[in-house]
Parts: structure tokens; sequence; C-alpha cells
């Protein structure tokens, strides 16, 4: 007899390997995007809901991913998996020389901090026309292939997408349920008590915000194949916001949580652009419906309304 | 080999041009409980910060297990061996009674984050071993693991402060204030764990305004006004001239 948990899974995972069958391209070309933003939330939501630190920076590591892809394919003809390597490498490399110092900060000082990143990577992928194209842009950035098979469609590009979404949630799973969670979520309580335990915080921050910058770099990535074009306009503060909204609507303490927050983002404004020039309005008062109403987000929402119906829990 | 795992010789600091520890010279024996009393004000937890490295050392010298502290972190002179507790207890709030004290262990293993990301082989048996080690350790202390730490009565949470600083294996244990806010029954458990702990081999440096709980101690130092001005054991000091003055004002 098979257990209703294992039952419930593959049940799950027939429906999510059918969706793409079942939309619209546009619907699932927003399921696309809703993968990749989630990548790139998981990472603010780490800092977030374990560490308690607000990064408005992860739209400069998605768009190092984004112009490495880029550059290295387009103007230098490299295969595409270097782009992904080097940007990793290099978002991970400034997280290190940037947050070793500024992950000394606390609070607002901290959030501002990584704001400022936001806004001169912003500043610098306008700069640098030679590397990013400047306001023009990259195009042609070739779709990715496995072995021939061309991921050239959002119907194709949704399994890669969210493979890597998937797995990213596996490996941060892993992570807070580790004692390096512990360490975090000790640090999020009392960094001086944590400290007292023999912790290094300076260095536990600072290797968080590394993984934080290289799911953003990731994200940037697969942006990059996906839509086969980088601009500065992908790349400003307003993404940081949009990336630090994923977790803070879904619940910062739930992986499933960022993968509501990132459908919030990317479907709700399609769904209410019906309503035509209100739209954004209209995307405003729910964003500020669900962060007054709902203080453990989306998913807490979830978690009540299964309490509700009798249901053991609703996982984490 | 002295056969002392703490010495401090002429400790002073400043805050300001306001002088709180003058010339503090102490020493703690391997396997000793030293007590240090003193008035609200006369430096007790400002020498513990010290010592502990939350703040700097300005004069004199501080020796731990044979090597001088200087500049070292805290969590640098937790490793070394050195584990303290905080006047009002810092608990995880947010965490189980039985994570609170596993955070504790976690220094004794050696995994790193990749491989906890992996979830490696290596990185779940370790985690197995600092949940078994804290399960021992909240039994020991008669702590029920799976209880939020927030639900936790004030003398509870001492205890459990007490019991997460000792999951690390530490050589010396710095308790600052353990006795405020517990009844009699938690203060008999203190003095009772106090004594067990220092058993099995471990030092321990005892701030308090407590003079039961100071019965403890083989040594009590007195702290007034930042200088030391009486030491010995607790029965000699409870006759000492100066301190019957300072706390009797006879």
């Amino acid at each position: 007899m098979m257990r209703p948990r294992f039952a419930l899974v593959l049940l799950g995972f027939v429906l999510w390997a059918a969706l793409p069958h079942l939309l619209t391209r546009h619907m699932t070309d927003l399921l696309v995007f809703t993968a990749i933003y989630t990548v790139a939330g998981l990472g603010v939501g780490l800092l977030l809901g374990q560490c308690g630190i607000v990064n408005l920076g992860q739209a400069a590591f998605y768009g190092i991913g984004a112009y490495s892809c880029a550059y290295l394919t387009v103007e230098l003809g490299y295969p595409n998996v270097t782009g992904f390597a080097v940007g990793a490498a290099v978002s991970v490399l400034i997280a290190l020389v940037v947050g070793w110092p500024v992950l000394r900060l606390t609070g607002y000082f901290l959030a501002l901090a990584t704001l400022a990143l936001s806004i001169i990577a912003s500043s610098i992928f306008y700069e640098w026309d030679w590397l990013t194209g400047g306001e023009l842009g990259i195009g042609g950035i070739p779709k990715l292939d496995f072995f021939g098979f061309k991921l050239d469609t959002p119907g194709r590009f949704y399994y890669l997408a969210w493979g890597v979404a998937f797995l990213s949630m596996l490996l941060v799973s892993n992570l807070v349920s580790s004692r390096t969670g512990l360490m975090l979520r000790g640090m999020r309580d009392s960094s001086e008590a944590t400290a007292s335990l023999g912790v290094d915080l300076q260095w536990l921050r600072t290797r968080v915000f590394m993984l934080s910058a290289l799911l953003g770099s990731i994200a940037g990535s697969l942006f990059a194949h996906y839509v086969s074009f980088t601009s500065v306009q992908s790349f400003t503060v307003d993404k940081s916001i949009g990336f630090l909204l994923i977790p803070v609507l879904g619940g910062v303490r739930s992986l499933w949580g960022v993968v509501l927050g990132a459908m919030f983002v990317t479907i709700l404004p399609e769904m209410l652009s019906q309503f035509g020039d209100i739209h954004q309005i209209l995307f405003g008062i729910a964003l500020v419906a669900v962060v007054v109403l709902l203080p453990d987000g989306l998913m807490g929402l979830l978690r009540q309304a299964a309490g509700k119906l009798g249901w053991s829990r609703v996982s984490a | 080999m002295s056969g002392d795992i703490l010495k401090l010789d002429g400790v002073g600091h400043r805050f300001g041009g306001f002088t709180v520890l003058r010339s503090v010279t102490l020493s703690v024996p391997e396997r000793g409980i030293i007590g240090l009393i003193g008035p609200n004000g006369s430096g007790k937890t400002t020498l513990f910060n010290i010592i502990s490295g939350y703040l700097p050392l300005q004069t004199g010298t501080i020796e731990f297990r044979g090597l001088p502290l200087t500049t070292q972190s805290v969590p640098d002179r937790n490793r070394s061996g050195m584990v303290r507790t905080f006047q009002t207890p810092k608990i995880f709030e947010r965490m189980s009674v039985l994570e609170n004290i596993m955070v504790g262990a976690c220094k004794i293993t050696r995994t790193g984050m990749i491989q906890d990301l992996l979830s490696l082989p290596h990185a779940r048996g370790e985690m197995r071993q600092i949940r078994s080690l804290a399960e021992r350790v909240a039994g020991e202390f008669g702590l029920a693991g799976d209880l939020p730490a927030s639900t936790l009565p004030a003398g509870q949470r001492r205890i459990l402060e007490i019991a997460r600083a000792l999951a690390g294996q530490p050589k010396l244990l710095m308790l600052d204030e353990p006795s405020a806010g517990l009844n009699r029954e938690e203060m008999q458990q203190l003095i009772a764990a106090i004594r067990r702990i220092n058993e099995a081999g471990l030092a321990v440096l005892l701030v308090s305004h407590d003079m039961e709980l100071m019965a403890v101690a083989s040594a009590v130092h007195v702290l007034n006004f930042g200088e030391i001005i009486a030491k010995g054991n607790m029965a000699a000091i409870q006759q000492n001239a100066n301190v019957r003055e300072v706390y009797l004002g006879v």
C-alpha cells in the first residue's frame, strides 16, 4: 500500500512535469521566471530567515551571472558552461571581498551597505559598456543545449530552471538542518551568546553571503540564456528589492514560501495587467496587504489553512 | 607548571576617565572553584568581559592554560577552552532546549559548510553525535529537550545556559550571577550541578552576590571599587573587617 505522503509527492511530481503541456506558452514562461527568481530569492531568504540579514544587493550578483554568460559566449565564443562557472566564481569572490568588512555591520546599516552594493553594481553595468554593452545590452546569447537537445522554448527551459530551483532548495534545506543551520539560528537569536560558544560570526556570515551570491549568479546566468539578451534595466536596485520581497512575501523561514513569493512577484502582476493602467497600484495594494496581514507570509496562510482542515503539517 | 588554569596579574580598566578596575590579581587553579563577590558596580562583570574577550585588556596580563590572552577574539578564547554565561541569560529563544545545547556543541565538530550543504555522511554523523551529546547533557540537568526554550521559566533558563556552555566540553566555566532569579529548589540544583561539574574536572570562576552559593568556592575574592580587598575561604571572608564594612557598613 502506497503511503499518503509518497503518493502526494508523486502526484506533485506528475503535475509539475505535465504543467508545460497543460499551460499556455505565456504561463509556462512565467513559471520559468518563477523558478529563476526562486533560485535568487533562496539566497536572500537564507540570509534573512536564518541570519536576520537584509540583503538588498542580490541584483548585483544576478547581473554578474548574466553578463558573464553574455560576454563569454557572445563576445569571446566560449562554451555556455564557462559563463556559469566564471559568473559564480566572480560573484563568490566579490561576496567574500565585500562581505568580510561589510558584514561587521548590523541592522539598517548593513541593509544600506548591501543597497550601496546594488547601486554601485548597477552603475558599473551601465558605465562599462565595453563589457556589458551599456544601455544597448548584449543580444544573441545562445540557448542552452544538452547533447544537442536545445532548450529554446519555455516548455523545454522549464525543466532545467525548476531542476536548478529544486536542487538549490535541497541544498539550502540540507544546510538549514545541519550544524551550520544551528549556528545561523543561534546567531539570529543572540549573536553575543553564539560568539561566546566559539562560533566565528564574521566568517559564518561571510560564507552564507557567498552562498547567497552564488545562487544569485546562477539565477542571472539562467536568465541570460533564457531570454538571450541582457541589459542594465534587468539589474537595477528595483530588482534587488524584488528579490528581497520574495522571501518576505512567501515566509522567510520556509523554502516553499520562497516559491510562493516568487510566484507572487512574477504571476500576480501578469494577472493584474488585465486591469490596465491601475495594475501596478493593485499590485502595490496586494503587496502591502500580504506584508500587513500575513506576518508569516503566504506560507503562514497555507499552514493556517492546513491546520483548519486538520492536516498534520505543511512541510517547511 | 603552576597548576593554575587562569592567571590575572595587575589587570586594570578605564572607561574614559573612570577607573573601574585597579590592578586585579587572581588565579583559578585547575579543577578549582574560585568565587568573586562585590557590591554592584565593583567591576565584577567588567572583569568577566575582559577575560572572555568582550572588552580589550588595557593593563596587566592574563594567562589561560599557560598562554597569554591579548587580542584573541571571543570565539578564539572559547575554542581555547573557556566558556561563560551572562548576567541575563542569553538563550536562543526561537529554538528548542535541545537545539540550544546542540549549538554549544558545534565547536567540537569538524565538518564545513560545503559538507553540510551536500549532507555528506560525515556531516550527518557529526550532527547525530552532537544531538546525542546534547540529549545526554539535557538529561544530566533535568531539561526537557523538545520544549521551546522561550517557554522556560527564569531559573530553567539559567540552567539551560550552563548546560549549553558545558556541551562544548570546556576546561574553565565562568558563571556570571548564576543564582539570580532562582528559587530555593533551583538554587540547590545549581549548587549540586556546580559541584558535579567541578568533580568532573572543570575549573569554575563564579561571580555572585549570593553567599550561600559562594560556599561551593574553595577561595573567594572580594572586589570593591575595582580593587581586590580580601581573599580567602568563605568563613575567613565573612569575618574580614573590610568586607563587613563594605557589605554591612560595620
